[in-house]
Parts: C-alpha cells; sequence; structure tokens
C-alpha cells in the first residue's frame, strides 16, 4: 500500500512534468540569470568573479529553488487533489516526502547538473568545484524540505510568494552558512568534511522531521 | 488588383500559406544546405590558416554568421511583431513566433562557438567581454518570447503577448548593449581589449559569405516548416486540415 | 598547440544543432497531422449521433 501510493504519486508527478517538460528548465534559467547579474555587478573580471564563485553559485541554487518552491504543492491545492492525500489510507507525511522527492529530482537536480558550467562562467577555481557540489547535493535536499514546510504553510493563501520567501530565507540560513562555507573552507585549504557532515546530519533529521511538520501544516491549511 | 498584392493576401488564407510554405520551404532548406557546403568546405580546407591563430581561425566562419543570424532573426521577429499587433495579420504572428527557436538555435551557436574559439586563443572559456554578455542576454530574450507563447493556452493571445515582449526586447537591445558596453569601460583592468577584431585577409571572405548567404537561406527554410507547424495546430479541427491529413489511398 | 580538437568540436556543434533545427519542425508537422487524422476518424465514427447532446 505504501509502496504503491508512492509509485503512483512518482509516476504522475513525472507524466506531469513532461507534458511541461520546458518548465523543468526554469530554475536552471534562472540561476544563470542570478550570475549574469552578479557578475555584471561585481564588474566581470575573473580574478574577483573567482573569489566570490562559489559563494554566489551557492545563492543562485537557494533562490532558484525558493522561486520553484511556490510549484510544490500550489497545482494539487487548486484542483482538489490536496484534499483527496487528507483522505487517502497512507500517512500524510509519507506523500508529502514523496512529492518534495520528486520535486527536488526535476527542479533542484538540473541545477546540479548546470553547475559546473555556471562554475566555469564564474571563474571558479577547479578544485573547489567537488566539494561546491558535494555541498550542494546534501544542502538543496534540505532547502526542499525546509521549504516544503513552508509552502504546506502558505498553501491556502492567494499571493503568498514574498510570504514563502520571508518565512523560508530564515530557515535556509544555516544550510547557507554550512554549504557555502565548507567550499570557502576548502579554499582556503581546511578540511571541509565538518561541514558536509553537520548538512548530511541535517539531512537525515529533516528526512524524517520536515514531512510530519509539513503534513500537520497541510491540515491546518486546508482546515 | 495587382497580382503581387494579391498573392500577399492570399499568403494570409491558412490553406494557401500550407500549400505554399510545404513547396518553399524544402527548396530554402537546399539552397541553403549547399552553400553552406561551400563555405564550409572552403573554410576548412581551401583557406589557408591564420599566421596568428593557426586553423582555430576557421571557427570564425561559423561563429560570425551564427551571430549575424542570431540578430537579424531578433529583428526580424521584431518586425513580424510589430505588423501583427498593428495590423492583426495572424499569418505575421505565426511568422514571428516561428522566428523565435530559430534566432535562439543561432545564438546558441554563437556563444558555444565562441567559448569554444576562445579558449585556445585568450586562455578562457567566457568573458565578461560586452559582446558575449550581450549575445548571452540575447538568449534570454529568445528564450522569454518562446517561454511567454507556450505559457498562454490562447494561440493569438499569446504571440501578441510574446510579439510585444519581442518588441520591447528588440527597442532595449541597444541600450543593453551600450550599458554593458559602459560598463566594462569603468573597469581599466584590462587596457588590452582580448576580443579586438582581426583584420582578414581578403582571400579569406568568400566562403564568409557564403556561409551568411547560406545561413540566411537555411533560416528561410527552417522559419517556413515553423510557421507550417504553427499553422497546422491553429487550424486544427478545420475541414482543410482533415482532408490534408487523410492517408492517401 | 593542436586547435584541429578545437575547431572539431565547434563544428560539431554546429552540426547537431541544425541537426535539431531541421528536425523539430518536421516532428511538429507529423504530430499536428496524425492528431487531426486521429480527430476526423472519430469524427467519422459518431456520424450515428449516439449522442446528440454532444458537440463533436
Amino acid at each position: 500500500m505504501i509502496r504503491s501510493a508512492a509509485k503512483a504519486l512518482m509516476i504522475r508527478d513525472l507524466r506531469l512534468i513532461w507534458r511541461r517538460r520546458g518548465d523543468a528548465l526554469q530554475p536552471a534559467l534562472f540561476a544563470l540569470l542570478v550570475v549574469v547579474l552578479f557578475a555584471l555587478a561585481l564588474g566581470g573580471e575573473a580574478r574577483e568573479l573567482a573569489k566570490v564563485a562559489a559563494a554566489v553559485l551557492w545563492l543562485a541554487v537557494l533562490l532558484a529553488g525558493l522561486l520553484a518552491l511556490d510549484t510544490l504543492f500550489r497545482g494539487d491545492a487548486d484542483d482538489g487533489s490536496l484534499e483527496q492525500w487528507l483522505l487517502a489510507p497512507v500517512p500524510l507525511a509519507w506523500l508529502v516526502l514523496v512529492r518534495t522527492s520528486m520535486h527536488w529530482a526535476t527542479t533542484a537536480l538540473p541545477l546540479l547538473v548546470a553547475t559546473p558550467f555556471l562554475a566555469e562562467l564564474l571563474h571558479l577555481p577547479h578544485e573547489q568545484l567537488p566539494v561546491l557540489l558535494a555541498s550542494l547535493a546534501l544542502g538543496t535536499p534540505l532547502l526542499s524540505l525546509l521549504g516544503a514546510v513552508v509552502a504546506a504553510l502558505t498553501v491556502g493563501m492567494r499571493r503568498s510568494g514574498i510570504l514563502i520567501a520571508l518565512l523560508a530565507l530564515p530557515l535556509y540560513v544555516p544550510i547557507l552558512v554550512f554549504g557555502a562555507g565548507s567550499v570557502a573552507a576548502a579554499g582556503q585549504g581546511l578540511d571541509p568534511v565538518g561541514a558536509l557532515l553537520l548538512l548530511g546530519a541535517g539531512l537525515v533529521l529533516a528526512l524524517v522531521l520536515a514531512p510530519l511538520a509539513a503534513a500537520a501544516a497541510i491540515r491546518i491549511a486546508l482546515d | 488588383m495587382h497580382p503581387v498584392v494579391r498573392w500577399f493576401h492570399q499568403l494570409g488564407s491558412p490553406p494557401y500559406f500550407e500549400r505554399f510554405a510545404a513547396r518553399w520551404a524544402p527548396i530554402a532548406y537546399i539552397a541553403g544546405l549547399l552553400v553552406m557546403a561551400y563555405g564550409l568546405y572552403g573554410a576548412l580546407f581551401v583557406v589557408p590558416a591564420d599566421y596568428q591563430q593557426g586553423d582555430s581561425f576557421r571557427i570564425l566562419y561559423i561563429h560570425v554568421p551564427s551571430a549575424w543570424m542570431s540578430m537579424a532573426a531578433f529583428a526580424l521577429m521584431a518586425l513580424y511583431a510589430a505588423i501583427a499587433l498593428i495590423w492583426r495579420i495572424k499569418l505575421c504572428e505565426i511568422l514571428a513566433m516561428a522566428c523565435a527557436p530559430v534566432g535562439a538555435a543561432f545564438t546558441l551557436i554563437t556563444l558555444a562557438t565562441g567559448s569554444i574559439w576562445g579558449k585556445p586563443m585568450w586562455g578562457t572559456w567566457w568573458d565578461w567581454d560586452p559582446r558575449l554578455t550581450t549575445e548571452l542576454i540575447l538568449l534570454f530574450l529568445y528564450l522569454g518570447v518562446i517561454g511567454l507563447y507556450n505559457a498562454i493556452d490562447d494561440r493569438r493571445n499569446a504571440s501578441r503577448a510574446a510579439g510585444l515582449l519581442a518588441i520591447v526586447g528588440v527597442a532595449l537591445l541597444p541600450v543593453i548593449h551600450y550599458s554593458v558596453t559602459w560598463w566594462n569601460s569603468l573597469h581599466q583592468g584590462q587596457t588590452i581589449s582580448l576580443f579586438g577584431t582581426s583584420h582578414m585577409d581578403p582571400s579569406m571572405l568568400p566562403p564568409l559569405w557564403a556561409m551568411v548567404i547560406g545561413t540566411h537561406l537555411w533560416f528561410v527554410g527552417s522559419l517556413l516548416a515553423r510557421a507550417r507547424a504553427d499553422n497546422l495546430r491553429r487550424e486544427t479541427g478545420k475541414d482543410w486540415v482533415a482532408r490534408l491529413a487523410e492517408p492517401r489511398a | 598547440m593542436s586547435y584541429q580538437n578545437y575547431v572539431i568540436a565547434a563544428y560539431c556543434v554546429f552540426a547537431v544543432v541544425m541537426l535539431w533545427d531541421f528536425i523539430a519542425p518536421r516532428l511538429q508537422i507529423r504530430q499536428q497531422l496524425r492528431a487531426a487524422r486521429l480527430r476526423a476518424t472519430r469524427a467519422g465514427r459518431n456520424t450515428t449521433n449516439e449522442f446528440p447532446l454532444s458537440r463533436e
């Protein structure tokens, strides 16, 4: 029952995303634009950009994910499927976890794939790239899970765009600090493993707790 | 009525345009291919290697025509869009929207070949130089038009909205280029311009002109093919499309 | 320095993008004609007017 529900939800999400596959590119394009704007604002010189490249890339991925957060539950909230979730015989938290994983796979994974190209645009030193990718691989699921809680809290509201950002960004701060910080540490020759392990621990915790919190939030929002 | 004027009006009829495009698109494609083949042959085998840049100079024969095409397509797209918005000519809506993917493709070629050329030449895959930056923003403008056109369900409203975006884009593009150039000039760290124009020997020009003409012909073919597809999509459900789609017995 | 790989790469990018540019509209046209054919056969089958209130 649990497994078939997950499979059904995953297939449905993939099918929906395939029908609008152009939309799946939008977070990556947004991240690219953020990179362009940062590069222009900072003056475009390779040496200057290389110093801040990792931080800018982290911000680009984070902000792109933030914008994509609105689509996590909105489609289902609009057509009533979310209420069907409440009535389903499987735990709501499980459905939330499956949905969040699919959302991460279709919004954050393209970003991760695009990161090496974006890194090249910002002249990121090549030795920092593996640490950057590792921190993003651990950090983006965390961002998605925390974001899911916030998205669930605001699912009933109209025009909640800025509100989602205001609620989510403070929660994102520790992830950003450890994520971008791990790359900065690596750049200075220190061991980034500590920060990455903390991200990993946070991810494990969030995998268990965030869906529960989001489920509770959905129940509140739909009451 | 003058025959040319009548032909012009006839093109506005969807079935007539379908026949016109189905006939002329392959001709344009083939003509473009032949001219490009001549140009590419010249670029690869006839033109001597540049004494400064060696063989990588040959990339210019793809890079420059694509760059010109990317800008020409955008200007044409804006022109079609303006006609469509002012005179509400459906065919111009279709043609405007058909320009976008082709133009985006050429912009992508420009950026990619420029990057590939830049690596052996100047040691970097990318530089935030005004011309490259403007070309990148041009790509975003194209993608914006395509995205907006696909996001709205009603085809006519979609093309009008995306067309307006194209017009705004073409107006802002010189401003963007000027602003990035000015900004770049403030950063006097690079007193030597990395991407200065190279002076070409006259013997090196014929393949370049061939590539320019070839890409233009190809563009016409692609424009007609895509316009045909969009035309069919808009007219789907009409009898003439059903008759056209009938399997030939 | 061998520029050959770079030249090949650039020309390959050109070829691939142009190929996509050629194929994409052909696929669209084929898809549209197929949809029109299916629609026509569906309309043809329903001429017995089983559902008098339908719009087809």
